[in-house]
């Protein structure tokens, strides 16, 4: 079935481009939105593979969150892009030997080798219809892997604590209202009646 | 058709990329963490790949706690990050080079 | 299986092609007659003052940050509710620890006063 190859190696040009554009857009902003299209590829790939849970957790959290999350702290910093780019020439080639070198050495290891094509690995077959896999999922998590999801929760409830700690400040110049206050006021706290004598008539 | 082999080259490309982008980026903060998201990105490509052509579903359980700690760390490195940025008022890494706060 | 999928496929490439060659046809078919006084930046009749560029302090991110955490335990409920029915009551107290963990948390930021707008 040929489309599904058609549809991956669109979906794969697709991702490499847009990390290859993460990596050499010159605004963050930009680079954040780039990361947001990589990570939309690559839930569509996950889609080929069957994997749908994780696809779609990809898109809601990372899409979602993680990465508004970047576009909010990328326009809260006024950053001066023009010092954080230079060397950006200078390391290139040292990038590009690094990545190449590597690059070659995995290529090697997965084609030269070659215990990774159709011969080794056959191809999964196809989920029946009414196959779930966010339900196989729950129960292999929930069973095997009790004490890890236990785990997951800690460092969530650490990273709440992290992120309050971190980043919470209170701002004593802000005025603000209290509801409580406001409804308790007397009529005495905020009248005072003054007895006067009445004004006598300016002789002109 | 789409073999195993097709999927980890995938990944290894754009393990390559996220770190040659660290490379190149080395005065970013914020770019620094997006390479790192593009590296774990590679990892769980190849978590679920192995998982859905080894038939086993160890791996999309690992991917799903590998997300779990890449979006808490995240989360804590922007706020460290943003932190940074109102004491210091930059984020070149090249200037972050003080042991005193 | 994946055929089901088949039309958001076709969804994606049709508004894809829509953007393309809607922006394509006004590139390419538009008149285009740029002079030295239509490229001049404009502000009220003045010359810009400042770059557009500017910090502005966002006070949600705090809440943004928050959201991405209680998002990814909503992405653990999805599985556990579907599963609920074979894991019995092994999977509700597991589920009941985890929520314990995280209304800890809750709690703390709300102590905190993380969630008031001053």
């Amino acid at each position: 079935m040929p489309i599904i190859e058609i549809t991956f190696y669109l979906f794969a040009a697709v991702l490499v481009g847009a990390a290859v554009m993460v990596i050499s857009v010159r605004n963050p902003v930009y680079a954040a939105l780039f990361l947001v299209l990589t990570f939309f590829s690559a839930a569509a790939l996950w889609l080929l593979l069957e994997v749908e849970f994780l696809a779609i957790v990809l898109v809601l959290v990372y899409v979602g969150a993680v990465m508004v999350l970047f576009l909010f702290v990328v326009m809260m910093l006024d950053i001066n892009l023009a010092p954080l780019k230079e060397g950006f020439i200078r390391y290139l080639p040292a990038a590009i030997t690094v990545a190449v070198v590597m690059a070659v050495e995995l290529m090697m290891v997965l084609w030269v080798r070659g215990k990774f094509g159709s011969e080794a690995f056959e191809s999964p077959v196809p989920h029946p219809p009414d196959y779930n896999n966010t339900k196989e999922v729950g129960e292999w998590l929930y069973t095997q892997y009790m004490l890890p999801f236990e785990v997951a929760g800690i460092i969530l409830l650490v990273a709440i604590i992290a992120a309050v700690a971190l980043t919470l400040r209170r701002r004593p110049e802000a005025k603000r209202q209290d509801p409580a206050r406001q409804v308790q006021v007397k009529r005495d706290d905020r009248i005072r009646m003054v007895k006067m004598k009445s004004e006598t008539k300016v002789e002109e | 058709m789409l073999t195993l082999a097709h999927f980890l080259t995938l990944g290894a490309i754009l393990f390559c990329l996220g770190v040659a982008g660290i490379f190149v980026n080395r005065k970013n903060v914020i770019i620094l963490l997006m390479c790192i998201e593009l590296i774990l990105l590679a990892v769980n490509m190849n978590f679920v790949a192995f998982s859905r052509f080894l038939g086993n579903l160890d791996g999309q359980v690992f991917v799903f706690f590998i997300l779990t700690v890449a979006a808490a760390e995240a989360a804590i490195g922007l706020a460290i990050l943003v932190v940074l940025f109102r004491n210091r008022k930059t984020i070149n890494v090249a200037e972050l080079d003080d042991l005193k706060g | 299986m994946l055929a089901e999928y088949f039309p958001i496929l076709v969804f994606l490439g049709v508004s894809t092609m829509l953007g393309v060659v809607l922006l394509g046809l006004g590139s390419l078919l538009g008149p285009r007659r740029p002079s030295s006084e239509k490229l001049s930046p404009y502000e009220c009749g003045f010359e810009a003052f400042e770059d557009t560029r500017s910090k502005f302090d966002v006070r949600y991110y705090l809440v943004a940050i928050l959201f991405i955490i209680f998002d990814l335990e909503i992405a653990y409920f999805i599985p556990w509710a579907l599963a609920l029915d074979t894991l019995g009551t092994f999977g509700l107290f597991a589920m009941v620890i985890f929520v314990v963990e995280l209304v800890i948390g809750f709690f703390f930021v709300w102590k905190k006063g993380a969630l008031e707008w001053e």
